[in-house]
């Protein structure tokens, strides 16, 4: 896989610190640390949010070690303010920062394109096409960062980082750096102003360097000839090579850009130069496609650009082969892939991701619901201001709980910002217990410091879930094997003086429906921390779990247990209500919303 | 072998899905073959409809596929299989568990409900002569455990598309999983191969 290639890479590069925050498509990087890595003296370790992250990476880069820091696209916005900030300060151990972005989007909020990120920070940035690729890239970015003394940016998108390919191997560089730290406030302190100027001045005689540095390590190439020029970079090279494969009559150059910032302008000059039709193939954004009009501007080329600007490709959504062989054909005129078969049709009732069987999420926000109209309100009127992680699947029917899902720590803000805006119902904030330790307790912070009425739900399944089981700062002891101290959530929001906090099992649905209806009426800020781990994990710590099954006879079909929990283990066929022993876990909770107790657990379960 | 052959593996999360498209990129590695497979992990990993894109030939560089262009779908369960019959080649050959797991909105009131029947006639329908049905959760069971579903169906796959000696397949199975699953595993493989082998009488490749 490309995070195994990454991880890899800057295994053999010599790296000492890895650090990041889960992000899907991003996170298998440290996971291959943590399942492959075991005795190694590398720091592997997750953070508590993207800059937190970096800032640890960053510290230990200084040092001289080589550090790698992983974040999705969104990741990087968390960590822009001290990644621009290093972009002045420099590095002296090579510090290489992944960002994956998800064209499609698959996994993401947006379709953020991070490449804007490099202009913007000022920093190099690199990508790569295939796994093996990745793996070299990654190593040869250490040896780009300790030259330049600046942190590097390694740009993906989802179908590299989740792309499984051949990959070979390499030898490991024994590094064996004597950390160090030079005080040098020019250089570290950015409350100088006319030594932010002199850093400025010095970052861009850098940047002026970047090509010819590069360019020594070997990237970006070109293959072909002819004046059809196809100028593409990362996944989409791939796809254009195959798409080459059906062009038998015209010659077409591929320039393939693996520098994506600062743009590769002698390269670039040296190629379009022989062109006079150029292609442009790409993830997301025209980025290149500006950069190639700006250069032909520059140089006075006769080139008649085509890309998404001119909507031979699409600005939103997910390249694919079939796209750009379409854009292809379109662009040289040749019916390019052959025939086009005849596709067979079906129509299929949706999947929207459910919550997974005896999800503690599903309870919690049935036992919300229940506590909301106990309370004596209508759920119309009582906003739920929702989070990053997987309860946003609470969304979906037939639970149907969240309202928003924004980003990181937003739900309690946003909700203090309609609670302040003066809407006069109640106002509910639920937020996980990772997403609470990323970006909540700011914004706890604030609520309690404005004294606003709010209805806080924290979400505490002990876990990272959604991207894959990864620890919180409540672990005592991480994926490494390392000895932690465990941060308790409810030390954290009762220091920060919040009016109240309780803590209920959701499981004991009654108890925290009850703990909901008498708090939403309460002034202040008001938490309750529900507590029970994932069931994913809790189950496979279990030596058996409680099986139910159906009574044939009692079931009516009335489909209120699977209308109430929206379970994934409950299906309805020939008039019943079925459940797949594979996936029950035992919860139990269908059993609790049958009107006519039908579903009963089995006997010896 | 010339070309490449696409194969696209289509699931609920949870299924194994996953493990049969690495299962079969570490096989095609051991035979010394290019593969590239694309799928996206992540969300929706558990209880979610997932394709898994596999590709194995002399020389593959794109990790995914357009529709009309699978040589094979492998199916793990019926509504995820039916829903992925746009993949599929004219000429291509669908690979089909009889598991039958409807998503949750299938289920609520009012929506229609579907059912095992009215799935798998719909996939006859679309495909006629081109649809392997298989009896994969009772090879499966019988080689050890359900979990080798994903097994039965890599069987039917080799036996027809002779990709890998059963030396490889077997080399692949115990690289990608571990403990008791391996030995399982490898018998549903067989057993998936033999029914294969049966039902349409050809040789394997041997190995």
């Amino acid at each position: 896989m490309g995070n195994e290639a990454i991880a890899r890479g800057a295994f053999e590069a010599g790296v000492r610190v890895v650090t990041g925050y889960p992000g899907t498509p991003s996170s298998e990087v440290i996971m291959t640390f943590h399942e492959e890595g075991r005795g190694l003296p590398i720091y592997v370790e997750w953070a508590v949010n993207e800059r937190v992250a970096f800032e640890i990476a960053y510290g230990a880069a200084l040092a001289g070690v080589r550090a790698l820091v992983t974040m999705k696209a969104p990741g990087l916005n968390v960590a822009s303010d001290p990644i621009v900030s290093a972009a002045y300060s420099g590095v002296e151990g090579g510090l290489v920062v992944l960002v994956a972005d998800d064209p499609g989007p698959h996994t993401t909020q947006t379709e953020q394109d991070s490449r804007w990120y490099a202009k913007l920070a000022k920093l190099p940035m690199f990508t790569a096409s295939t796994p093996a690729e990745v793996k070299d890239t990654v190593k040869k970015l250490f040896r780009l960062s300790e030259e330049l003394k600046l942190p590097v940016i390694l740009r993906t998108t989802t179908r590299l980082n989740h792309a499984v390919g051949e990959v070979v191997l390499g030898e490991v560089e024994v590094l064996n750096p004597e950390p160090s730290f030079r005080k040098d406030p020019p250089r570290f302190v950015r409350a100088g102003m006319r030594w932010n100027l002199e850093r400025h001045i010095w970052l861009d005689n850098v940047l002026a360097r970047v090509e010819e540095a590069a360019s020594k390590l070997s990237f970006n190439s070109a293959e072909g000839g002819g004046d059809h020029c196809v100028v593409t970079e990362g996944v989409a090279f791939n796809y254009v090579k195959e798409s080459l494969g059906w062009i038998k009559d015209i010659d077409v150059r591929v320039i393939k850009v693996d520098q994506i910032y600062p743009p590769p302008k002698a390269f670039l000059r040296r190629h379009l130069a022989e062109c006079r039709r150029v292609l442009v193939v790409e993830e997301l954004d025209p980025y290149l496609e500006s950069e190639v009009k700006k250069i032909a501007f520059e140089e006075g080329l006769k080139l008649e650009v085509a890309g998404k600007e001119e909507g031979l490709l699409p600005l939103e959504g997910e390249l694919n082969p079939a796209l750009v062989r379409e854009a292809l054909s379109k662009w040289v005129n040749i019916n390019v892939g052959g025939k086009p078969t005849k596709l067979y049709e079906a129509t299929v009732p949706e999947r929207p991701p459910p919550l997974c069987p005896g999800c503690p999420h599903t309870f919690s926000y049935l036992a919300l619901k229940l506590g909301i109209a106990r309370a004596g309100f209508k759920l119309s009127e009582v906003p739920i201001f929702g989070d990053i992680g997987c309860y946003a699947l609470s969304v979906n029917k037939p639970i149907e709980a969240i309202w928003t899902e924004h980003s990181m720590g937003a739900s309690i803000s946003m909700a203090m910002g309609l609670k302040i805006a003066g809407y006069d119902k109640p106002v509910v904030a639920t937020i996980g217990d990772s997403t609470f330790f990323h970006a909540g307790i700011p914004a706890l912070i604030e609520a309690v410091h404005k004294r606003v009425d709010l209805l806080v739900l924290i979400l505490d399944n002990r876990v990272v879930a959604m991207t894959g089981h990864q620890s919180t700062p409540a672990w005592e002891v991480t994926e490494s094997g390392r000895t932690a101290r465990r941060v308790e959530i409810v030390d954290v929001v009762k220091s920060i003086g919040v009016d109240e906090v309780v803590v209920v099992d959701p499981y004991e649905l009654d108890k925290m429906a009850g703990a909901v209806a008498t708090l939403i009426r309460r002034p202040g800020v008001k938490v309750i921390v529900a507590r029970h781990p994932c069931r994913l994990m809790e189950v496979k710590g279990l030596k058996t779990t409680r099986k139910f099954r159906v009574l044939e006879d009692k079931c009516t079909g009335c489909r209120a247990c699977v209308n109430v929990t929206g379970c994934p283990a409950l299906y309805f066929e020939g008039g019943k209500v079925r459940i797949l022993g594979d996936d029950c876990t035992g919860c139990g909770l269908c059993a609790r919303f049958c009107p006519y107790n039908a579903i009963v657990e089995e006997d010896g379960g | 072998m010339s070309g490449v052959v696409n194969i696209l593996i289509a699931s609920v999360g949870g299924q194994g899905g996953l493990t049969l498209s690495r299962i079969i990129a570490e096989a095609s590695v051991i035979q010394g073959l290019s593969v590239r497979t694309g799928e996206t992990l992540g969300m929706a990993q558990r209880f979610g409809s997932v394709l898994s894109f596999v590709r194995v030939g002399e020389r593959v560089l794109s990790p995914i596929f357009g529709r009309g262009e699978a040589d094979y779908l492998l199916g793990l369960e019926l509504v995820e299989t039916l829903r992925a019959v746009g993949y599929l080649r004219n000429s291509g050959l669908a690979i089909a568990a009889d598991e039958y797991k409807p998503p949750v909105s299938s289920s609520l009131r009012p929506a229609p409900a579907w059912s095992k029947d009215s799935v798998a006639r719909a996939l006859r329908e679309v495909l006629g002569d081109r649809l392997h049905f298989i009896p994969a959760r009772r090879l499966a069971v019988k080689a050890g455990s359900h979990r080798a579903i994903n097994a039965v169906l890599l069987g039917v796959l080799n036996a027809s598309a002779q990709l890998f000696t059963h030396r490889v397949v077997e080399e692949a199975i115990s690289r990608v999983l571990h403990g008791k699953a391996v030995e399982i595993s490898v018998k549903a493989y067989y057993e998936g191969f033999n029914l294969y082998k049966e039902s349409v009488g050809e040789g394997c490749r041997g190995g």
